[in-house]
């Protein structure tokens, strides 16, 4: 009798586990270029869900995760706030040079222009500058040519305007090549400054 | 004549290895290096450090193990040096419990406690080079990121 009692209670109690408040929600949203990432969530049980898609959700109740559904809507009126404060998301650019030289080619010198925009319209920012060359010449002698290319970034950027003490400047010589070549090859490609603006 | 330049040379030593410890204690009795740079402010928000109570301000330093914290009005931005972007909605409290990279090969590894509030996240380098390596901790679930973009809201514990 006692039993029947019990599993008559069950699904009841199951049920207002259901019911019971949210403690905590996590919610992928889409990227901007369509799709979405993925995250795991896991709880102290032991359960895991996979989120991936946009707007798909997960909830904790009861110390239990099970995957949900959200909504624009319902992420705008939780997290309306906490996006709005959102910063300027970092950008990355990259710049190229003419051979053996710290001379911008003429594209990238018209480029020059949308980098500087970009970290103008910044509240505050933190700029990284890294050099890199092909594989012609010496590892040494590509090493200093790398960091002259970053310095003359830097230069410049300061010389327009913008604080020295928020631009971090590095020379990578032939280390990290954008296009993999042997040894002693001259490859435009190569031949640049990646910058961080964040 | 040369003992005297030796003994020179090691007293400059010695201010330099002091002026380097000024600089580092100038940076409000934090350790390590800087992780973050507030971005965004508005209402009340603080980080607190070790102990300490200090209004955030745009463009101040952030360090492993600061907490950061908004009030009822509060709300806060932060991108990190992997080029991860946090921030918090109002009534919110999230401790930056494990932070490093070494932005020559993107490898490193974050984890965030977050306590209590909102936080909208856009995730960077450390969550693309190591999949897993970027986490956020609650009192009831741990998550773990691939990428990119997610928000989270985690009820007080009341």
């Amino acid at each position: 009798m006692r039993r029947l009692l019990l599993l008559a209670v069950l699904p009841l109690i199951t049920a207002l586990g259901a019911c019971s408040s949210r403690q905590a929600l996590f919610v992928v949203l889409p990227n901007p270029g369509g799709g979405s990432g993925a995250v795991t969530v896991s709880d102290n049980g032991g359960q895991s869900v996979v989120v991936d898609q946009p707007y798909g959700a997960a909830e904790v109740r009861s110390g239990q995760v099970a995957a949900a559904i959200s909504s624009q809507d319902q992420v705008q009126k939780v997290f309306g706030s906490a996006l709005a404060a959102q910063p300027i998301l970092p950008t990355h650019f990259r710049l190229y040079f003419e051979s053996d030289s710290e001379v911008l080619t003429p594209a990238s010198a018209q480029e020059y222009k949308k980098v500087f925009d970009d970290i103008k319209r910044r509240p505050v920012y933190q700029v990284e500058v890294i050099g890199h060359t092909d594989t012609f010449a010496s590892k040494d002698y590509n090493q200093q040519l790398s960091l002259k290319r970053a310095d003359a970034i830097k230069e410049r950027l300061v010389h327009d305007g913008l604080d020295p003490k928020s631009i971090a400047v590095a020379g990578r010589g032939e280390l990290d090549l954008a296009v993999p070549t042997p040894n002693g090859v001259h490859e435009p490609r190569n031949r640049r400054v990646e910058i961080t603006v964040r | 004549m040369h003992s005297i330049a030796i003994a020179w040379r090691r007293a400059a030593g010695v201010m330099l290895a002091a002026a380097v410890m000024m600089l580092v204690n100038s940076h409000a009795w934090a350790d390590g290096p800087q992780i973050a740079q507030v971005k965004t402010v508005s209402g009340d928000a603080v980080i607190v450090r070790n102990g300490a109570r200090l209004a955030a301000k745009v463009g101040d330093p952030v360090f492993e193990k600061d907490t950061i914290e908004t009030g009822d009005d509060g709300a806060i931005g932060l991108t990190f040096t992997d080029n991860t972007v946090m921030s918090t909605g109002p009534d919110s409290e999230i401790a930056l419990e494990q932070y490093r990279f070494d932005s020559s090969n993107f490898n490193g590894a974050m984890l965030a406690d977050m306590r209590k509030g909102t936080v909208a996240m856009v995730s960077g380098d450390i969550a693309r080079s190591t999949p897993g390596a970027m986490r956020v901790r609650t009192n009831t679930a741990m998550l773990g990121v691939r990428g990119t973009r997610f928000v989270i809201q985690v009820e007080g514990s009341r």
